[in-house]
């Protein structure tokens, strides 16, 4: 925007100390995330075992929510915390209150981790191997839901750091427009708000008393759709500061100007409007829920299209102006004019490149009945291991290329290692995701620790599943290896020498600036109601009827809790819960009751 | 608001696509009747499906011409019946619960595929019209043995399927000069007649009927001996209809040792084929 001298951590010291933890608490989750995500494709195309498969199912609960709530987030925060401040140049109010929150969503992740850990040790007893979407009857022990609850809750309290910054600038500045990257944070906070909502009835009305032992019945489907209102936000909550990235970093490290200011306030928009009515789709399958709410869901998802077309337009355009500012010409020779060795450029522009491929898988995703074939198989994990896990993650890493000079005024260690890094991603996630996305098409399931079954065998068309095993091997080996590079990088850079010749901190300007776009698009009120009414909408009638089905606490059940317990006689009693047909005479009930005594030991 | 030519055909470009992806998905629906699974069945409390009639007793149930019912529980980490067993050319409603957590029903290679939540029935309809084995799959994590949690669909080809039970009622011990009489009652579960031939065997005898049972109905055969015939001593018997097939030993002999004898039987029979038969009878039962 405006042409600033020094970098961000002479700017914002203080706040650069807090952007700089928050992206630290990120790339630790991402460490282990990664190193988990290794693990699982070993174990799962059979290479290398050497975790129980019973374990496999902690490992995958880690890795879930490791990656997508706590590297996602943790990371979102720093970077919001950086576009306020940079955009409204105007610190936070209060760095203490600002390191409450973030000490707030630690504390959190660190309790959910905890908890989420002791699945290995058999001696504490509050685990919980429920994944990270936790449907109930799975139970996992009270620890976990209140981890996840104050790290939501920390992120409320960020966002309301966030908008009070805003508020005070515009007193300060009445006339003036709100900045692009505000405007972003705002659009996106307010999504946030909405979207949680779902989680935190799930969470503090439903599961959590029951996970307590205060109320002894649960209605799954209640929980599930509470569960899939926020589920399926959270993934714009994922996506929308990469999306912020690619409109006001990526046009810049490209060397030109954003094509467009006003469509991209379009865009936030229409994600503010549409994400969350949309949960449903996830529940194409669910038995219990009206054809015609999914099919609302359906026409909501789909329109959902429209902000990333209008994205992926802006993005090429942008990307072309700065080639073309650099010498580029022709019809595609501008291509060639671009910063291809540049690591930010680069692993922005391949992290955009198979988002727009995972927008395809998507639609099929989205395609209700065409749902039937890909719903939970391997598909699914290909689908968005090219969303959160390379149009987010590798925008985030490419990103940090530029961010971590910035708040630590050191020189990046080191460009070539960074280049490789980004396109060793991106080559392992094209093997990983290409043969996840064929796999499902065989119908192999996705969360599973051995997809390999006695009565019947995968049958591909075309290749083998061996072949696509391999592929998925190579491709998550590549990826962890990328991330250690990536790691590698960040220490380096930490631990190298201070450079005195660092670049401005500043962000790319526009063509078409804010004075083109209508007053309208500021009037968040307005779009803050309009959101409000689609969710009451898409919402009201499948959660009544959903509770006048299946009860507002539903059933008794004494769920099934992943804690591992020592004691026999608190097996034996949720067994006597768990399984009440047991008492019946049917011989297979008892047989899979034995089993399972089998497995919680 | 200032939109670049280029991205108005863009923009119109994308909506076209938007609508048209909606247009298939509902042609999908309307046209090719591609049903959702939905809330058309009633609910159903998880801890009393064994006083349902159709989930206390898991199976496949014949409802009008080529149209079946099968009633499956998915529950960790089993599906019940097992393996299902449909004829091809048939029609198929699934219904399917789970009295623990929630699980999927999941039939490999095909669009078959639906969440099975407690206290609710899943229930869709499929067209089988090969025969064929099919893997059924839970792809819901369900707990530590999710993973093994497989089932089996036999599609059987017209001519084989069946759908006939057997039971057979025989005495234990007869005495000389008397008859040995056998009656065995056969089943036909199916809707149509089935005309079948029931075999059996006591001692060296056999016998061979055919016979024509109504749909939905059953008929009792009876087979005799001379108990003279046979003579003194233990003599295995065995009836076989379709896939079915029942078999025991009568003794045919005096009073006085019939005890101690049967005794003496069945703990020589411990290891026997026979008694591992009729201990699967007695299961199915």
């Amino acid at each position: 925007m405006t042409s600033n001298e020094t970098p961000y951590l002479e700017q914002f010291p203080g706040e650069a100390k807090l952007v700089k933890a928050a992206f630290w608490s990120s790339f630790i989750s991402l460490a282990i995330g990664a190193l988990f995500g290794v693990i699982q494709v070993l174990h799962r195309t059979d290479v290398l075992r050497f975790i129980d498969s019973a374990d496999y199912y902690t490992v995958l609960t880690i890795h879930g929510v490791l990656l997508v709530i706590s590297f996602t987030i943790f990371f979102l925060v720093g970077l919001f915390t950086w576009a306020i401040t940079t955009s409204l140049d105007r610190p936070l109010p209060s760095l203490r209150f600002s390191w409450g929150w973030y000490g707030m969503m630690v504390a959190g992740m660190l309790a959910s981790a905890f908890s989420m850990f002791a699945g290995f040790i058999d001696s504490i007893d509050v685990s919980a191997s429920v994944l990270f979407t936790f449907y109930a009857p799975l139970q996992a022990h009270p620890l976990y839901y209140i981890g996840l609850v104050t790290f939501v809750v920390g992120t409320w309290v960020a966002g309301f750091d966030w908008i009070r910054t805003w508020w005070g600038w515009k007193q300060d500045n009445p006339d003036e427009r709100i900045p692009l990257p505000t405007f972003m944070v705002l659009t996106t906070m307010i999504m946030w708000y909405i979207a949680t909502l779902g989680v935190a009835v799930a969470l503090l009305a439903f599961i959590l008393p029951w996970s307590l032992g205060l109320v002894d019945s649960i209605n799954p489907t209640l929980t599930r759709t509470l569960f899939w209102f926020f589920g399926h936000p959270v993934v714009y909550f994922w996506l929308m500061p990469a999306y912020m990235m690619w409109y006001i970093m990526l046009p810049k490290v490209a060397g030109g100007k954003l094509f467009s200011d006003p469509l991209a306030r379009v865009v936030f928009v229409l994600f503010l409007v549409l994400s969350v009515p949309t949960g449903i789709h996830h529940q194409y399958l669910d038995p219990g829920i009206a054809e015609g709410f999914k099919f609302i869901a359906m026409t909501n998802t789909m329109f959902l299209l429209l902000p990333s077309f209008l994205t992926a337009f802006t993005v090429v355009a942008s990307m072309e102006h700065g080639a073309r500012q650099r010498g580029g010409t022709g019809y595609l020779g501008w291509l060639k004019a671009l910063p291809w060795r540049d690591p930010v450029f680069t692993g922005m522009a391949l992290a955009g490149m198979m988002f727009a491929a995972a927008g395809f898988s998507g639609m099929i995703n989205a395609g209700m009945n065409i749902n039937y074939l890909v719903h939970n198989t391997f598909w699914v994990v290909g689908h968005f291991h090219l969303t959160v896990g390379t149009g987010v993650a590798l925008t985030f890493m490419a990103v940090s290329y530029w961010f971590m000079p910035q708040l630590t005024g050191k020189r990046l260690w080191n460009r070539t290692v960074a280049l490789v890094q980004v396109l060793l991603w991106f080559v392992g996630m094209t093997l990983m995701s290409n043969a996840m996305h064929r796999g499902g098409l065989l119908g192999i399931p996705r969360r599973t620790a051995e997809p390999q079954y006695d009565g019947f065998e995968f049958e591909a068309g075309v290749g083998s599943v061996a072949e696509l095993d391999a592929q998925i091997v190579i491709g998550g080996i590549l990826l962890g290896l990328s991330t250690a590079l990536f790691l590698a990088v960040m220490i380096g850079t930490v631990l190298g020498p201070r450079d005195d010749s660092l670049p401005g901190n500043n962000y790319a300007e526009t063509l078409s600036g804010p004075e083109d776009a209508p007053l309208v698009l500021d009037n968040l009120k307005l779009w803050t109601i309009i959101a409000i009414i689609l969710v009451i909408f898409a919402y009201t009638l499948p959660l009544l009827s959903i509770i006048s089905r299946g009860g507002l606490f539903g059933f008794e059940t004494g769920g099934l809790p992943l804690s591992i317990s020592l004691l026999g006689s608190t097996i034996a009693a949720t067994f006597g819960e768990l399984l009440p047909a047991a008492g019946s005479v049917t011989a297979p009930l008892e047989t899979a009751a034995t089993t399972l005594t089998g497995i919680v030991r | 608001m200032n939109i670049h030519t280029y991205e108005k055909l863009w923009l119109i470009g994308a909506m076209l696509l938007i609508v048209g992806f909606i247009a298939t998905i509902t042609y999908g629906s309307v046209g090719l009747g591609i049903a959702m699974i939905d809330d058309s069945e009633e609910t159903i409390d998880p801890s009393d499906i064994s006083d349902d009639d159709r989930f206390s007793d898991p199976r496949v149930e014949q409802v009008g011409d080529n149209e079946y019912e099968a009633y499956v529980v998915a529950q960790t980490f089993i599906f019940r019946p097992d393996p299902i067993e449909i004829p091809e050319n048939s029609e198929v409603t699934f219904q399917v619960t789970s009295p623990d957590v929630i699980h999927s029903f999941s039939i490999v290679g095909t669009n078959v595929n639906t969440m099975v939540i407690p206290g609710e029935v899943s229930s869709m309809t499929a067209e089988f019209d090969e025969p064929g084995e099919y893997g059924v799959i839970c792809n819901e994590y369900c707990g530590t043995g999710h993973h093994d949690m497989e089932g089996k669909i036999v599609v059987v080809p017209e001519e084989e399927f069946d759908m006939t039970e057997l039971s057979v009622d025989a005495p234990d011990q007869v005495d000389l000069g008397e008859e040995v009489s056998i009656t065995a009652t056969v089943t036909n579960g199916q809707l149509e007649d089935h005309e079948t031939t029931v075999t059996a065997e006591i001692g060296n005898e056999t016998f061979e009927e055919d016979v024509t049972i109504a749909g939905d109905d059953s008929e009792e055969l009876t087979f005799a001996v001379d108990a003279d015939d046979l003579g003194e001593g233990d003599h295995d018997w065995s009836v076989d209809v379709d896939d079915e097939s029942e078999s025991g030993t009568v003794t045919v002999g005096d009073d006085a040792d019939e005890d101690e004898e049967e005794t003496d039987d069945e703990d020589a029979a411990e290891e026997t084929d026979d008694d591992t038969e009729q201990t699967e009878e007695n299961d199915d039962e």
